[in-house]
């Protein structure tokens, strides 16, 4: 037999040049497919781990954006709850000047009758304050979990027995990397504001007729305190003869020690312990101030010490009779509604600057996670676009070689021994 | 003289052979399976004379077929590996496009469903975004059935490919038996029927690209033709058929068989070594069964997750949740048909998180069973329970005992995407609210905040306070002790798994500061969100294999483009490989026709040669007669 090794079949030969056309021809068709459609990956098997990594970027970046969406939505329920407090600031302001107004000497109690009437209206602003809603029909003040209208008003608008309520579970849900919370504490802010100066209260005696009167007291000496406790009584007596006013300090904490009298003037600061009290106006002998620890159980609303300055503008049992200027019970009622109402000022700005806080904190939030965004839509492009001048490159030498094949087919399947028989 | 003209005559008719022959060759030249002819000259024998032996001339001696019998088998076999490849890698390419990127992909239904929890839990009481969630959760079971459709449509489009090709094969054996018996009526006259043998080659190496064969020569010229390393379908003159029927444990899918007098022979698998129909049996059993299964696995989890978070929670109206999409019914296990005991098994989910997408076989044994995944072989370890579970499914054993040597397929996922739908369309019915929430203490001065409370089980157990010892330790009400606190550290309720509830917080508490958890007030339950961001910390659930939620569905297609593109480099190697071998096959049987010219001109030299040699012994008996006569 001849040598074959160097032999080849004609019809074999032509059908291996057909095929090297079909496959330079559907090499460049698949090309110029992607590159209309701009993407290296059309199809998993074209780079697994590449699809896989740019699937997983495209769930990255639909996620990133949802969470934005709802952080715009929690921020600008944060910012309603802001400026509703801003609000609720110059209600207490007002509501404060309105006080002080009243306690002038020189007004009526006709007059404290009409001022009365606008603290109402005021009052009744605030608790509308309070339950404002969101856009979404979330209270601004949802807390852990509310009603749908957190603060109590009875159905026919009168204050509740007992205080206001904050109809939902105290407590704030806590910011993290993708979100923060999209309401305030509703009892951190209204609610159990601090009776009196928050340690302890000065109580007017119940049968006191004269117009002995304290204000809310301090601290003096801490360690004192500590000591002798915060239960006192004073007992003031009045010689029938001389006029000449004195007082006496009982410390109720067993066994109930008094201390000797000791002269009064109005107008002066009273020692107990480690306590004092600026007791003003002139007292009938026999009045009594009663100091009791200052309990947490008694901590009103917000509303509450609105509604406490409110009463204590009318004679005491009465809610139509103004009081008069020189009433002790008025003015002590007054002293503690001013200190109380700037308690609940605080408050509400602490609440205000952490609402500002959170909106701080909304601002960063969002800016990483649209640098995240940036990030993932990057992964995702370098796994499954194709670089233009690469894929244009390649579709050129694709091309480049389909021409070639052809016009080398053309040429070389031409010659045959054939043609030069004769 | 007489022997000049013989002599010339002889060569006349030799060159005439070889001619015909080089023609026959040229004509052929494009016939596939055809083998060059080559004639066969031998010279006469030598007349003895005194001078020494006088040559007698040419003639014919054979006409021979070029053929090299390994090159032949060898670009057979080689052609049938790559059809299975080619016929593997096609199917591959078609299957691989159901499982689309992108925002119209089973991935993105998903996410999105999940994604739009995010919109509810920032209004809870906006039915728009209730709705929108519910929406999208039938989009994700449209979906799912979408793909699962289209998987059993391919499987119907398979076995019917599988039937022609079955048909086509059938045709061939005849036709071989046939040629057979041509060839073997032939045999006795001695010279080789080319043509036949030509034949035959074609039809044997046609039926390789269908199925791999073995041929065996037998001693009267005739080949017996073996399939699956050792069923044989040509025995000499006599050919059997092959059929395709339904797999009997598994009745979509098909399986061939050969046809032996009343008894079927199921060819194994494994042993079919190539071909076409190879390649779409291995496609069906391997690729597709995994694809079914990883699709299947993937709308279990996602439907049992799901559903099982949301029947924690509480609707709109303050009732407990139902299931979001239809509870998944696993198929029972299939029992072999020979089993002899009477026992059942059914399957339920027991871990999501544990599942495999493979099928399962279990077989029974002296000391109990063994379970092996069909997917790679391995062993399953089974954990006994009570029930006992394997792989996250719990085994449900019913009927009667298992004898020693029965066993059942268990395919759980096959056709779980296929029948997954929502269930209520109201958006009032999506159960968003949790049924736990935790409340401060009212004279707390810390800065605790809560980051996430979610319910486990229900009912929810009776409150739990939580005090803070310090800014590092706290006790709690329902077990004695001393724990300690660390921001974002889980604090679980104790008994139960899972925990009734789990609860994290964030931010540093003061000496004093309590915490209580419980059941929630009904009242707050309408504007309660909580289930809504346990249904959103789902995404982030380590499902598939360790993969998150979210990304299980990239997971799916990076496995399906894997095997996708393996088939087609295996398919481009085998190609080149078979490519290769039929060029040396080529290269010896196959015709050049440059060289067939030249040869013609060769013998056409030599004819018109033996033509001039007859013309001079013409010339000599002219002279000679001119010579005698007078």
């Amino acid at each position: 037999m001849a040598n074959t090794f160097t032999r080849l079949g004609t019809a074999n030969t032509f059908d291996a040049a057909r095929q090297t056309l079909q496959t330079r021809q559907s090499t460049l068709a698949d090309l110029q497919a992607k590159l209309t459609e701009g993407k290296r990956v059309t199809r998993a098997s074209d780079d697994p781990t590449s699809a896989a990594q740019a699937e997983r970027a495209q769930t990255r970046i639909a996620r990133i954006t949802g969470e934005q969406r709802a952080l715009e939505v929690q921020k600008s329920a944060i910012q309603l709850g802001e400026s509703t407090l801003g609000d609720a600031t110059a209600l207490l302001q007002e509501f404060r000047d309105l006080l002080v107004q009243a306690g002038n000497g020189a007004n009526s109690p006709t007059e404290r009758e009409t001022i009365a009437k606008q603290l109402v209206s005021l009052r009744d602003e605030l608790v509308t304050l309070a339950n404002r809603k969101d856009a979404n029909g979330m209270p601004l003040f949802h807390g852990l979990g509310s009603t749908a209208a957190p603060f109590e008003v009875s159905a026919d608008g009168t204050v509740p027995d007992p205080d206001y309520s904050f109809n939902g579970l105290p407590g704030q849900v806590g910011a993290n990397d993708v979100a923060i919370p999209g309401t305030l504490d509703g009892r951190a802010t209204w609610m159990d504001v601090p009776e009196s100066n928050g340690v302890f209260k000065v109580g007017l005696g119940a049968g006191n007729r004269g117009q002995a009167y304290s204000d809310v007291g301090l601290v003096k000496d801490a360690a004192l305190m500590g000591a002798q406790g915060t239960d006192f009584s004073v007992q003031f007596s009045v010689d029938a003869t001389t006029g000449a006013a004195s007082y006496t300090v009982t410390n109720n904490q067993p066994p109930a020690t008094t201390a000797p009298a000791l002269p009064y003037t109005p107008g002066q600061a009273i020692t107990l312990g480690g306590l004092t009290v600026v007791v003003k106006g002139v007292p009938a002998n026999g009045d009594t101030l009663e100091l009791r620890p200052a309990a947490a159980a008694d901590r009103p609303s917000v509303f509450g010490v609105l509604d406490r300055a409110i009463a204590g503008m009318f004679e005491p049992g009465s809610s139509t009779k103004g009081a008069s200027s020189t009433s002790a019970n008025f003015n002590h009622e007054l002293a503690i509604s001013l200190a109380q109402v700037d308690t609940s000022l605080e408050r509400i700005g602490a609440v205000r600057g952490r609402a500002g806080d959170l909106l701080n904190r909304a601002d960063r939030i969002h800016d990483t996670q649209e640098d995240r965004s940036v990030q993932a839509e990057g992964d995702r492009s370098r796994a499954e676009d194709m670089d233009m001048i690469q894929g244009l490159s390649d579709f050129q030498n694709q091309q480049t070689s389909y021409q070639v094949a052809l016009q080398t087919y053309a040429s070389i399947q031409k010659l045959s021994l054939f043609d030069f028989i004769r | 003289m007489s022997n000049i003209l013989n002599v010339g005559v002889r060569a006349l008719q030799a060159n005439q052979a070889a001619l015909s022959t080089a023609g026959h060759n040229i004509a052929n030249s494009a016939t596939v399976g055809y083998s060059r002819q080559v004639v066969k000259l031998a010279t006469v024998e030598g007349q003895f004379t005194g001078g020494g032996f006088i040559g007698k001339g040419v003639e014919v001696a054979a006409v021979e077929r070029v053929y090299d019998a390994y090159l032949t088998r060898q670009a057979a076999l080689s052609k049938s590996v790559s059809a299975q490849d080619v016929a593997r890698a096609e199917k591959l390419l078609q299957m691989e496009q159901l499982f689309g990127t992108g925002t119209t992909g089973l991935g993105a239904a998903v996410n999105e469903m999940l994604n739009a929890f995010s919109d509810v839990a920032s209004a809870p009481t906006d039915l728009t975004a209730r709705t929108v969630v519910l929406t999208r959760a039938n989009e994700t079971a449209k979906r799912f059935n979408d793909t699962a459709t289209q998987l059993a449509n391919l499987q119907r489009g398979l076995t019917e490919e599988l039937e022609n090709g079955i048909a086509t094969v059938n045709t061939l054996v005849q036709g071989i038996a046939e040629v057979n018996r041509q060839i073997q009526s032939v045999q006795g006259l001695g010279q080789s029927p080319n043509d036949l043998l030509d034949r035959r080659d074609q039809l044997i190496s046609e039926m390789n690209k269908y199925v791999q064969t073995t041929t065996l020569d037998n001693n009267d010229g005739t080949i017996s033709v073996f399939v699956a390393q050792s069923q044989p379908v040509v025995l000499g003159t006599r050919a059997l058929a092959l059929k395709v029927a339904s797999d009997p444990q598994e009745p979509t899918r098909s399986e061939l068989r050969l046809v032996n007098g009343s008894a079927e022979v199921k060819l194994q698998d494994g042993m079919l070594g190539g071909g076409s129909l190879s390649g779409l049996m291995r496609f069906q059993n391997e690729d597709l069964a995994e694809a079914q299964n990883l699709l299947g696995r993937m709308a279990v989890s996602i439907t049992t997750v799901v559903n099982d978070q949301h029947r924690l929670g509480l609707d709109l109206d303050g009732d407990p949740g139902a299931d979001l999409f239809t509870p998944i019914q696993m198929a029972d296990g299939v029992a072999f048909a020979n089993n002899a005991g009477t026992a059942q098994i059914g399957l339920s989910v027991a871990d999501a998180s544990q599942l495999r997408a493979t099928d399962y076989r279990v077989t029974f044994t002296a000391t109990g069973y063994n379970v092996e995944r069909l997917s790679d072989g391995s062993s399953a370890a089974v954990d006994a329970g009570p029930p006992p579970t394997v792989d996250g499914l719990a085994l449900n054993f019913s009927g009667g005992a298992a004898a020693v040597g029965d066993s059942f397929l268990l395919r759980p996922y096959a056709n779980a995407a296929a029948s997954i739908q929502t269930l209520f369309a109201s958006p009032r019915d999506l159960a968003v609210a949790s049924p736990v929430q935790a409340s401060m203490g009212t004279t707390n001065t810390g800065g605790l905040a809560v980051g996430k409370l979610a319910a486990g089980t229900l009912p929810v157990p009776a409150n739990v306070v939580i005090t803070f010892t310090s800014g590092t330790q706290y006790t709690r009400s329902d077990i004695p002790g001393s724990f300690t606190y660390s921001p974002g550290t889980p604090i679980t309720h104790d008994g139960g798994t899972p925990p009734a509830w789990t609860l994290t917080l964030s931010g540093a508490p003061q000496p004093g500061d309590t915490l209580t958890v419980g059941a929630i007030n009904p009242a707050y339950a309408p504007l309660d969100a909580n289930n809504a961001k346990a249904l959103l910390d789902l995404r982030d659930m380590q499902l598939f294999d360790g993969a998150p939620l979210s990304d299980g569905y990239a997971a799916l297609i990076a496995n399906v483009g894997v095997r996708a593109q393996s088939a087609e480099y295996a398919a481009d190697v085998s190609k080149s490989i078979a490519d290769g071998l039929e060029q040396q096959r080529a290269g010896v049987s196959g015709v050049n026709l440059d060289e067939e010219a030249a040869k013609l001109i060769q013998f056409q030299q030599a004819y018109q040669a033996s033509a001039k040699m007859l013309q001079v012994a013409q010339s000599i008996f002219d002279a000679l007669i001119n010579t005698v006569t007078r």
